[in-house]
C-alpha cells in the first residue's frame, strides 16, 4: 500500500461528497414525500397519488409512453443494427454518424423540430393543407412515442451492432450445419446472444424515456407523465405543492430502479464470452432486398437525424420577430450575440466547470475503486450507480428542497447547477477510470519498478500516459451531457444563471422558433465538436458514446 | 558464500493461509535455476518477493551479502520478465529497452549503444523504431527480455515468460535465452510450471508444491532419481504399481522384500520407458530383473516412440517403446511379457519421502 494516507482520504472524500451530494438531498426527497404541509408524518401523499385520477393517469402514461417508445427503440435500433453489421450498406459510416447525431442532441430538440414540420402551423401540414389533405398534428401522445422512438434508437442501436459484430460466426454456421432454416437460426442462436446488450440497450432508452421532461412538457398539450407533474407541482405560481412533487420523485425514482433491478434478473445467468476467431462477415444483398434494407437504414438514419437538420436549417431562415419569412439570414445568431451572449457564456462556464471536477474526482474515485478492491471501496462503487436512475427532475427537486434552507445555502447559485449536472455524471467517469485502469496489467508498473522507477514515477510514467486519451474522451461525452442538460437546470435555474437548454425551451414555449434554432444549432455544434474530441482519443468507438 | 540466499521464507496471506513455509535456497553466480511447480505452489510468491513485490512474513533475502529486506523493488537492481510480457504500449521497442537506462543516468551515447546491441541479441533490431502493441506474442517477449537485460542488473527474474507463447516457438525461445544467459553469465531465476521447459534449460530445478521445497537438484537428479513421491509423479509420468500378490513376488526377485517390508506402507512405481518389452529386451542386461504380463488396452503410435497401455496386475500400466518402426504393432488383446529392473523401481514410504533400496545385491543371489 504505497501512501495510505492518500487514498484513506480519497475514500473519505467520495463518501462525503456522495453524503452531501447525493444522500442527504435524496433522503430529504424521501422525508418530505411523508410529511405533510404542517410538518407532521403522513402517508396522504401516497395516498392522495393514488387516489387522484389526474396523478393514476401521469402514470399510467408515464408507462404507456415509456414502454411505447422502448418498442419503437427497440425495432428501430435493432433493423439499423442487424443491417449494418450483417449487411454491405453503402455510406454506412453516414449512417452511423446520423445515429450519433441523434443521440448527442438534446431530446428537447427533437419535440421542437417535430412541431416545426408536423405542429399546428407546421411547414409539412401546411404543405399538405394546399392539397387538401388534412393530417393530424403531432401533439399527444403519438408525437412523444416517435420523438422518443427517434432519439432513443441509438442506444439500442450502438449496443446490438457491438454484440452482433461479436457473435462467432461459427455458431451461426454448425446452427445451419445442424439443420436450423436462417429464421430458426436467427431466434434461436443469435437472438439469446445478441439479448444481453439488445436489453441494456432497452433499458437505457426506457429509463431515459421515463425520466425525460422536455418532450412530454412541448408536444404533450394536456397529455402528462411524472415527470411533468412533478415540475408543474413544483413550480406553479399558484396551487404548488411541493411535497407532492416530493413525492412523485420518490416513485419516479423507484420506477427506474424497479425497472434496472428487473433486467439485472433476467440477465444474470446471460453472459457469453465467445471467441471471435470467425469473424461475422457482411453479406451483399441483391435487388429488392438490398434496396429494402438501405431505405430502412437510411430512413431510420435521417428521421433520427433530422432534428439536427430541421434546427440548422430553420436557424438560418429569415424571420420577422418569432415569425419565419422565405429566404435565409443570420438574423437568429445576431439575436443570440446581441441578446443571449450570457446565457452562452452561462452554459460554456457550468459545463467546463463540471467537467473539470468530474475529471478530478472521478479519476482519482475511478483509481480507488480499481486498485484498492476491498468492502468500502465496492460500496462506494455500489453507491456510484444510484444517479443512473435519477432522473434530473427529482436531481433538481431534491437539490432546491435541501440547499435552500439551513447550513449550505446554494440556491440560486452557479454552483447548485454545476454541482447537480457534476453527481448525475460522476459515475460514468468513475466506470471509465476504474475498466480503464483494469485493463492495464498490475505488471506493466511493476515492470517499471524493477527497472528502477519509484512506484510513483511507475503510474505517472506508465498508467497515466495509457489512461489519459481515455480520461479525454470521458470528459468531452460529460462536457455533452452537461452542455444539453434541461431538466434539473429547469428546476434550479434564476434569471442570472440560465443555460442554453433552459433558455430554448422557453423561446419554443414562447413560439420563438428562429432564435431557439439558432440556439439548439450552437448546441450541436459544440457537441458534434467534443464528439470530434473524442474520437480523436479514442478511435472511432461509437459505444463509448453511451 | 552463494550469490543469493533465501533463508526460511514464510509468507501468510491472511491469518492462515501459507503461500511459502520455511523455503531456503541459494543460487550461485552465472546459474540458471528454475523453481517449478503446479499453480498455487508459491513458486510466483518467491520470485516476487525477491524482486519486492510481496514483503516476507519471515526470513531473509540477501544478493551478493547484501540484505534485501528493506530495500524498496526499484532500488533492487533486479531486471524482470513477465508472463503478459508488461511491454508499454505507448513506447516504441527502442525506448521500452532504454526505459531502464534513464533512471541509472547512462549518458546518451551509451543508451544509443547498449540498446541495439541489446535489440541485436534478441533479433529485434529491424523492429526498433515500431511500437509494440501489434506484435506477436515472441516478440513482445523479446522486447522484455532485452528490457530486463541492458541494465545488466545483478539478478534477472523470470516469471513464466514462455507460457503464454505456442508450442514452437516456446521451444524456439526457449533455447534463445538460455543462450543468452549463458552468454552474459546472469545469475537467473526462472519460474515455470512446463517440467519439460523446466529440464531443458535449468542448471538447477528447485521443485515446490504447497509453499515448500520438495527438492532441489539438477535436471538429471530431478527425473532421475526423485526423492519424493511428488517429485516423481510431478516431472514426467509415473506408473504407480497397485499392491497385490505380483508385487510381492516382483519385489522378491529383485531383491526388495525386506527393504519392502521394514518401510510402512511404501509404494512403488515405475517410469513408463525404464519398463522394456521382453520380446525386444537385450539378453542378460545384467542386475536383477523382474518379469510380468499384461494384456495391450490401446496401442498409440506416435512416430519416435509408441504407448503401450496394458491391463496388469498392478492396474493398469503404461510401457514407452522408443523406436517403433522396428517393433511390430501390438493389438488389443494381446498379452505381452514386459520386463524391468531393480533402478527402474522407486519406492516411497507412507510420507511420500523416497525409501533408499541400497545397492542392488550382486547378480546371481536371486
Amino acid at each position: 500500500m504505497r501512501l495510505p494516507g492518500f487514498w484513506t482520504l480519497v475514500l473519505v472524500f467520495a463518501w462525503t461528497l456522495l453524503f452531501i451530494l447525493l444522500f442527504v438531498p435524496l433522503g430529504t426527497v424521501l422525508i418530505a414525500s411523508f410529511i405533510d404541509k404542517v410538518g407532521e408524518p403522513t402517508l396522504n401523499n401516497y395516498i392522495t397519488f393514488i387516489e387522484s385520477a389526474r396523478l393514476r393517469r401521469a402514470f399510467v402514461n408515464t408507462l404507456v409512453v415509456g414502454f411505447a417508445g422502448l418498442g419503437g427503440a427497440l425495432v428501430l435500433g435493432t433493423i439499423m443494427a442487424f443491417c449494418l453489421t450483417r449487411f454491405q450498406i453503402a455510406g454506412s459510416r453516414f449512417v452511423s454518424m446520423l445515429a450519433i447525431l441523434a443521440l448527442v442532441s438534446p431530446p428537447f430538440i427533437g419535440a421542437y423540430s417535430w412541431i416545426v414540420l408536423f405542429g399546428a402551423g407546421g411547414v409539412f401540414r401546411t404543405f399538405l393543407r394546399e392539397f387538401g389533405i388534412n393530417m393530424p398534428t403531432i401533439y399527444g401522445v403519438s408525437g412523444i412515442v416517435i420523438v422518443f422512438s427517434l432519439k432513443f434508437y441509438p442506444f439500442v442501436y450502438l449496443l446490438v451492432s457491438g454484440a452482433l459484430s461479436n457473435v462467432n460466426r461459427s455458431l451461426e454456421e454448425a446452427a445451419e450445419g445442424l439443420g436450423l432454416t436462417p429464421w430458426q437460426r436467427t431466434m434461436k442462436i443469435t437472438f439469446p446472444l445478441v439479448l444481453p446488450a439488445l436489453s441494456a440497450g432497452g433499458l437505457l432508452a426506457l429509463i431515459q424515456a421515463i425520466a425525460d421532461f422536455g418532450t412530454p412538457r412541448l408536444l404533450g398539450r394536456g397529455f402528462n407523465v411524472l415527470a411533468t407533474e412533478a415540475f408543474t407541482l413544483y413550480s406553479a405560481e399558484v396551487g404548488s405543492n411541493p411535497s407532492m412533487a416530493t413525492t412523485i420523485s420518490v416513485i419516479l425514482v423507484l420506477l427506474s430502479m424497479f425497472f434496472v433491478l428487473v433486467q439485472r434478473f433476467f440477465l444474470r445467468r446471460n453472459v457469453y464470452h465467445g471467441n471471435l476467431i470467425n469473424k461475422p462477415i457482411k453479406i451483399r444483398l441483391k435487388g429488392w432486398k438490398n434496396l429494402a434494407a438501405h431505405l430502412a437504414v437510411y430512413a431510420i438514419g435521417l428521421a433520427g437525424a433530422t432534428p439536427v437538420i430541421i434546427s440548422i436549417i430553420f436557424s438560418l431562415r429569415r424571420t420577422s420577430g418569432p415569425v419565419f419569412q422565405s429566404g435565409f439570414a443570420l438574423q437568429s445568431y445576431e439575436r443570440i450575440i446581441f441578446g443571449l451572449g450570457d446565457v452562452v457564456r452561462n452554459s460554456l462556464t457550468f459545463s467546463a466547470s463540471s467537467v473539470i471536477l468530474i475529471v478530478i474526482i472521478g479519476t482519482l474515485i475511478g483509481a480507488l475503486v480499481a486498485r484498492k478492491t476491498t468492502l468500502n471501496t465496492s460500496l462506494l462503487d455500489g453507491a456510484l450507480m444510484i444517479p443512473f436512475v435519477m432522473p434530473g427532475i427529482v436531481i433538481g427537486i431534491a437539490y432546491i428542497t435541501v440547499f435552500n434552507t439551513g447550513p449550505l445555502v446554494l440556491t440560486g447559485t452557479a454552483l447548485i447547477i454545476i454541482l447537480s449536472i457534476f453527481i448525475r455524471r460522476l459515475p460514468y467517469t468513475v466506470r471509465t477510470t476504474s475498466s480503464a485502469l483494469r485493463q492495464i496489467a498490475p505488471s506493466m508498473e511493476e515492470a517499471a519498478i524493477s527497472l528502477g522507477y519509484s512506484p510513483f514515477q511507475a503510474f505517472a510514467k506508465i498508467t497515466v500516459p495509457l489512461i489519459v486519451p481515455g480520461i479525454i474522451a470521458g470528459a468531452m461525452l460529460s462536457f455533452i451531457t452537461a452542455i444539453n442538460e434541461l431538466s434539473s437546470s429547469l428546476v434550479l435555474y434564476v434569471g442570472s444563471t440560465m443555460t442554453i437548454p433552459v433558455r430554448i425551451y422557453l423561446l419554443i414555449l414562447d413560439g420563438d422558433l428562429g432564435t431557439a434554432a439558432a440556439l439548439s444549432s450552437i448546441l450541436l455544434i459544440l457537441s458534434g465538436a467534443a464528439v470530434y474530441i473524442a474520437f480523436r482519443f479514442l478511435g472511432r468507438n461509437e459505444q463509448a458514446l453511451l | 558464500m552463494a550469490y543469493l540466499t533465501v533463508r526460511n521464507a514464510t509468507k501468510l496471506f491472511g491469518e492462515s493461509v501459507y503461500a511459502l513455509r520455511d523455503v531456503s535456497i541459494s543460487v550461485e553466480s552465472g546459474e540458471f535455476f528454475t523453481l517449478l511447480g503446479p499453480s498455487g505452489c508459491g513458486k510466483t510468491t518467491l520470485l516476487r518477493s525477491i524482486a519486492g513485490f510481496h514483503d516476507l512474513t519471515s526470513g531473509d533475502i540477501s544478493v551478493n551479502g547484501s540484505d534485501l529486506g528493506r530495500i524498496p523493488p526499484h532500488k533492487r537492481d533486479i531486471g524482470m520478465v513477465f508472463q503478459d510480457y508488461a511491454v508499454f504500449p505507448h513506447l516504441s521497442v527502442f525506448d521500452n529497452v532504454a526505459f531502464g537506462l534513464k533512471p541509472r543516468k547512462v549518458p546518451a551515447h551509451e543508451i544509443k549503444k547498449r540498446v541495439p546491441e541489446a535489440l541485436e541479441s534478441v533479433h529485434l533490431t529491424a523492429l526498433a523504431k515500431r511500437l509494440p502493441a501489434a506484435m506477436s506474442g515472441g516478440q513482445q517477449q523479446r522486447i522484455g527480455l532485452a528490457r530486463a537485460m541492458v541494465i545488466n542488473p545483478q539478478l534477472l527474474l523470470m516469471d513464466e515468460p514462455l507460457s503464454n507463447l505456442d508450442a514452437k516457438l516456446r521451444i524456439e525461445l526457449r533455447e534463445e535465452i538460455r543462450d543468452i544467459q549463458r552468454k552474459v553469465g546472469i545469475a537467473t531465476i526462472y519460474v515455470t510450471h512446463d517440467q519439460e521447459e523446466a529440464l531443458a534449460i535449468s542448471d538447477r530445478i528447485c521443485v515446490m508444491s504447497e509453499g515448500h521445497v520438495e527438492q532441489i537438484g539438477t535436471p538429471e537428479e530431478i527425473y532421475g532419481d526423485p526423492q519424493t513421491r511428488f517429485v516423481a509423479n510431478f516431472v514426467g509420468t509415473i506408473n504407480q504399481l497397485k499392491r497385490c500378490p505380483k508385487l510381492e513376488e516382483v519385489l522378491g526377485m529383485l531383491g526388495l522384500s525386506e527393504v519392502d517390508a521394514s518401510a510402512k506402507n511404501a509404494s512403488w512405481s515405475v517410469r513408463p520407458e525404464a519398463l522394456v518389452l521382453s520380446e525386444l529386451a537385450q539378453p542378460a542386461s545384467g542386475g536383477a530383473v523382474a518379469e510380468f504380463s499384461g494384456t495391450v488396452q490401446k496401442y498409440t503410435y506416435l512416430g519416435r516412440e509408441a504407448h503401450l497401455f496394458l491391463n496388469t496386475a498392478f492396474g493398469e500400466i503404461v510401457v514407452h517403446v522408443a523406436n517403433p518402426a522396428r517393433a511390430r504393432k501390438h493389438d488389443q488383446g494381446e498379452t505381452v511379457s514386459v520386463r524391468l529392473n531393480r533402478q527402474a523401481l522407486f519406492g516411497f514410504d507412507a510420507d511420500g519421502a523416497r525409501i533408499t533400496t541400497g545397492k542392488a545385491p550382486r547378480e546371481g543371489t536371486i
